[in-house]
């Protein structure tokens, strides 16, 4: 106690002393930092990028917070102390993010991973855990005996320290340190941790606590926040920042370079852009009826009487939305329906049923890219296997019966009535698997008893699966359904490997997310790009409100 | 034996000090120059920090192994230390992914890129003038280079002027050859088309002929076969007389009696199943043997050359405007705008456009030199396969039309909808008058940026 009170020399000024310290650094510190925010924000003639923007706005949170905290302490208010816990605890993460870059550490990571991978590093690596092994893995069901967890730490200690010395840890550490002397960003990052530190330590101090009346419960509540922190930190810097930037390039011409206006709704409008014309008579050319710099044709509705040409700002938006709800119309069913029964069929006790639930699982854990290149060798209308079999069917049925069927020789991937077909074949025949395995769990809770019922009341298996299966199967079937079209209506790498990027032929395989890539990383019209990826957030949002009001119309009128 | 029980305190400390000896773990020290050869100044000795990222687009391992020893004989050469990123792979468009590195500011010092994107790095101000210091280079002169790819290469779109700027140097240079599979066409009774070419009877009837006669072996065998981008149908439209753009490269030219002419001539193959059906990749099946003639550039030879059958290489028969239409490719090495180190990046593109290294990547088998002269010539004609590759120099010296940027408009616009409305034409869905009638209206938006 003597030792932390002398550590702790702050306490012997008094509180108002102390209290008014805080309160001016914490006033001065939210003054600079919202000076530096505003001021950045202000003086970019540039739009921002992510990392300047994220900066930026972290910048303003903090000088706000640490305005909050100054307030709050000078009212000797607990809010004031959670504040100022706050914005140190942000500081310190800032200041070592910094100091790790000054000093290449996320490169030297790199270099690390490189040495350790081979010679006596490795070596002292598997020591290392081969000591963890002895220390922690339980050969029965007595616990790990004391001599077996002493020598495992002394094993862990060898390997360790054999990492340590094979790695140059001594020649690193002085390297370190020398870069960290020869680099002023790297000393002020540093400094800033210290500080920060020292004023997390000053605050956290229970003298300090019971001046600004911090309660035990305030204390566990900063506590948990402490805990929540890593994924909460992680989720608004790696979700939460780009899912807003994007939102505001969506109102800017971005193009990840120079341009960098503010267009408002004009990239919205862009897409959305129809107009209506009146035809004189149902061919007249487009150019005549359009301005065709601003319009391109869209599609003709022909009326008794009268003919109308629909022009869009944007004709590939619409042709992409058109197909992505086709590609999930026909992708969707094609993967549940068939998933349903298999998984029936696999839930049947019989001999080889988990080697075949295997079998069906391995196209969803192959890698996609691999799996669209071997379709797109079978799609091959000339020597790909599937038009192969098909001549052959056709020869056999034509020399057994004497007919003269006409071999189709499908163009799979280069006629645009099949090429969506085709991606929406070989999708389902990747998504059923991983369907097949959610019925199957969902299958499982089904208790076997209402089955024996049904059997005693003489039910047969078409009713049992109707009657029984069906229903109690209706949250997996939804989980499946949602989690499908989601997936369906995000289609890309299918598409992209198949149609080489071009969502081709012609526009037959070009989805919402394929036009977006074009326009985002082809063009870069990033600005509009992000307004199609919004406009894509909205369509599966609407889907999926919709899915979830059915599901509980559903679920309401069963129970009824 | 207390100590060994690790508390919170020791664990974090190692794991801190496991951390601090990975910021400082010394990278790999860069090799040290070799002499110069005799007779060339040395290298400037280069500080130990400087590396320099350089990229090329490969077509397979062994082209990229290549690459890796030209990089480590180029980093002798100039004294720095060099890392070699093969780019480009099934999911990643090469031009994509660079130029979304070069937004995040992770882009490598030196890359190649195709000529058609000159302009748009140019205009998005990603690449950098290289005119001063190739000015202070003692031999260096634009003019060893083929002047098409060169004009574009030192275009400043500021003045509308040639010669003002250099945005790089051509890498290699490359022409369509139709690929032969003489087995396919003796069995045919088709007469040969080298014979014909040396004749001077080359010529699209011939090349008709020639599909139509191995197309009527039957079965699943096509007269010939292309692979669905600009550059072959595009080859069709030269050799009418048309092409892509009018002659001031600013508006669109698809729709020109000349442009119309090769399509139509294109589309009967097509419509008459004389071909692959368009859109589909023609190699696997040439490498079947399913194919009589398959149109492609250098970069296909290496893998074409372990067909089992007879195969040999022509040159594309003449069209109506009495030349072939071929197109010069080329590609060029580039530097990157914010390169810490301009001036080895001019070193690094020089020595990487030197004769020996050219012929060292030529010697794949993949690309002709993109320098000018004879005895380059003389080298190429020695490289394997040994076949005719007479075929890809007559096609670089019967006017070429180079593969070129757009200065007016957006490449990646104008090659996307031209791609879908041409895709339409020769897979049948619209009629050539109605591409007539609507083939410029959404390829001329490129041109409004």
């Amino acid at each position: 106690m003597r030792l932390n009170r002398r550590l702790f020399l702050l306490s012997d000024l008094g509180p108002n002393r102390v209290l008014a310290s805080l309160a001016l650094w914490h006033g001065v510190q939210g003054a600079l930092l919202i000076a530096l925010g505003v001021g950045g924000l202000v003086s970019r003639t540039q739009l921002l990028s992510l990392v300047h923007g994220i900066a930026l706005a972290g910048a303003l949170v903090v000088g706000f917070l640490s305005v909050v905290a100054s307030i709050g302490i000078a009212r000797r208010s607990h809010i004031g102390r959670a504040a100022s816990l706050v914005v140190h605890y942000l500081l310190f993460i800032a200041a070592l993010i910094g100091l790790a870059s000054a000093l290449d550490l996320f490169k030297g990571l790199d270099v690390l991973a490189d040495y350790a991978a081979e010679g006596v590093p490795f070596l002292m690596a598997f020591v290392f855990m081969v000591g963890y092994a002895l220390r922690t893995i339980e050969l029965s069901e007595r616990p790990v005996p004391r001599w077996r967890r002493r020598i495992g730490s002394a094993v862990m200690l060898v390997g360790g320290v054999g990492v340590a010395l094979s790695l140059g840890l001594v020649t690193a550490l002085l390297d370190w340190v020398a870069k960290l002397l020869q680099s002023p960003s790297a000393l002020v990052w540093l400094a800033l941790a210290v500080i920060s530190v020292f004023l997390l330590r000053v605050m956290w101090r229970d003298p300090v606590a019971a001046w600004l009346g911090a309660r035990r419960t305030h204390g566990e509540q900063l506590v948990g926040w402490l805990f929540l922190s890593p994924n909460l930190l992680g989720f608004l810097f790696f979700f939460a920042g780009p899912l807003l930037f994007s939102l505001y390039v969506s109102f800017t011409n971005w193009d990840a370079f120079n341009r960098r206006d503010w267009v408002g709704l004009e990239n919205y409008a862009r897409a959305f852009g129809l107009v209506v014309q009146p035809l004189r008579v149902p061919d007249q050319p487009a150019s005549e009826a359009l301005d065709v710099r601003t319009y391109s044709e869209l599609m003709r509705v022909h009326l008794p009487g009268q003919s109308f040409l629909i022009g869009a700002r944007d004709r590939l938006f619409w042709i992409s939305l058109g197909n992505t709800l086709l590609f999930s119309a026909l992708a969707v069913p094609l993967s549940v329906v068939p998933a349903l029964f298999l998984a029936v069929l696999l839930n049947m006790r019989l001999p080889g049923m988990r080697l075949y639930r295997t079998l069906y699982f391995i196209p969803s854990v192959a890698a996609v890219v691999g799996v669209a290149l071997i379709w797109q060798w079978m799609y091959n209308s000339q020597v790909g296997w599937i038009n192969y079999f098909i001549t052959e069917g056709i020869n056999f049925i034509n020399a057994l019966l004497g007919t003269d069927i006409p071999d189709p020789q499908i163009r799979w991937l280069a006629d645009s009535s099949y090429a969506l077909l085709s991606v929406v074949i070989m999708s389902a025949w990747q998504w059923i698997g991983f369907n097949t395995v959610l019925f199957l769990a969902g299958l499982q809770t089904i208790p076997r008893e209402l089955y024996e019922a049904a059997t005693v009341d003489g039910a047969n298996p078409r009713q049992q699966f109707f009657h029984i299966t069906l229903p109690l199967l209706a949250p997996t079937t939804f989980y499946v359904l949602v989690t499908a079209s989601i997936q369906a209506l995000q289609v890309f790498d299918q598409v992209f490997i198949i149609s080489n990027g071009t969502g081709g032929p012609g526009t037959s395989t070009l989805t919402m997310t394929l036009n977006l890539y074009q326009n985002g990383f082809q063009s870069f019209r990033q600005g509009y790009a992000s307004a199609l990826a919004w406009i894509l957030f909205v369509v599966i949002f609407l889907f999926t409100l919709f899915q979830f009001r059915r599901q509980r119309k559903a679920s309401s009128a069963y129970e009824s | 034996m207390r100590f060994l029980t690790f508390s919170p305190f020791v664990r974090l400390g190692a794991i801190a000090l496991w951390v601090l000896s990975a910021c400082a773990v010394p990278a790999p020290l860069p090799q040290q120059p070799a002499q110069p050869p005799a007779g060339e100044a040395p290298a400037a000795p280069a500080s130990e920090e400087v590396v320099l990222r350089w990229r090329t687009r490969p077509d397979n391992k062994e082209e990229a192994d290549v690459y890796a020893s030209i990089s480590d004989e180029v980093s002798k050469r100039i004294g720095v230390k060099l890392i070699y990123e093969p780019g480009g792979s099934e999911t990643a468009s090469y031009q994509d992914v660079l130029k979304t590195e070069l937004a995040s500011g992770t882009a490598p010092d030196v890359f190649w890129i195709p000529g058609t994107d000159i302009a748009d790095f140019v205009e998005r101000g990603l690449l950098l003038d290289l005119r001063p210091f190739a000015a202070k280079t003692p031999g260096y002169s634009d003019d060893n280079f083929y002047p098409e790819p060169m004009f574009h290469l030192t275009y400043n779109p500021a003045t509308g002027k040639t010669g003002e700027v250099l945005w790089g140097l051509p890498r290699d240079v490359s022409t369509f050859v139709l690929y032969l599979n003489l087995d396919l066409i003796n069995e045919a009774g088709a007469p040969d088309p080298r014979e014909l070419a040396k004749a001077g009877k080359w010529d699209w009837a011939a090349f008709e002929e020639v599909a139509r006669k191995v197309n009527a072996l039957g079965g699943d065998i096509k007269g010939y076969g292309m692979n669905a981008w600009w550059g072959p149908y595009g080859a069709f439209m030269n050799a009418a007389g048309g092409g892509f753009f009018n002659k001031e490269r600013n508006a669109c030219n698809l729709t020109s009696k000349e442009s119309l002419e090769g399509l139509a001539f294109l589309k009967k193959l097509y419509d008459e199943g004389l071909a692959v059906p368009y859109g589909e990749d023609s190699e696997p099946p040439f490498r079947a043997g399913k194919v009589g003639m398959f149109q492609n550039g250098r970069w296909a030879t290496p893998g074409i050359s372990t067909v089992t059958f007879n195969w040999d290489v022509v040159e594309l028969p003449k069209g109506p405007s009495g030349h072939m239409g071929n197109w010069l490719f080329w590609g060029a090495y580039v530097v990157n705008k914010n390169t810490k180190h301009p001036e080895l990046a001019w070193k690094l593109v020089d020595a990487l456009t030197q004769p020996e290294i050219q012929a060292k990547v030529a010697a794949r088998g993949t690309n002709i030199p993109s320098r000018r002269g004879e005895a380059v010539f003389e080298e190429f004609l020695k490289i394997l396969p040994e076949k005719n590759n007479q075929a890809f120099l007559n096609g670089l010296a019967d006017q070429p039309t180079a593969e070129g940027p757009l200065w007016t408009g957006s490449w990646p616009d104008f090659d996307r909808a031209m791609g879908a409305v041409v895709s339409d034409l020769l897979t049948g869905k619209i009629t050539l008058e109605e591409f007539a009638k609507i083939a410029c209206d959404e390829p001329s938006k490129a041109f409004n940026r």
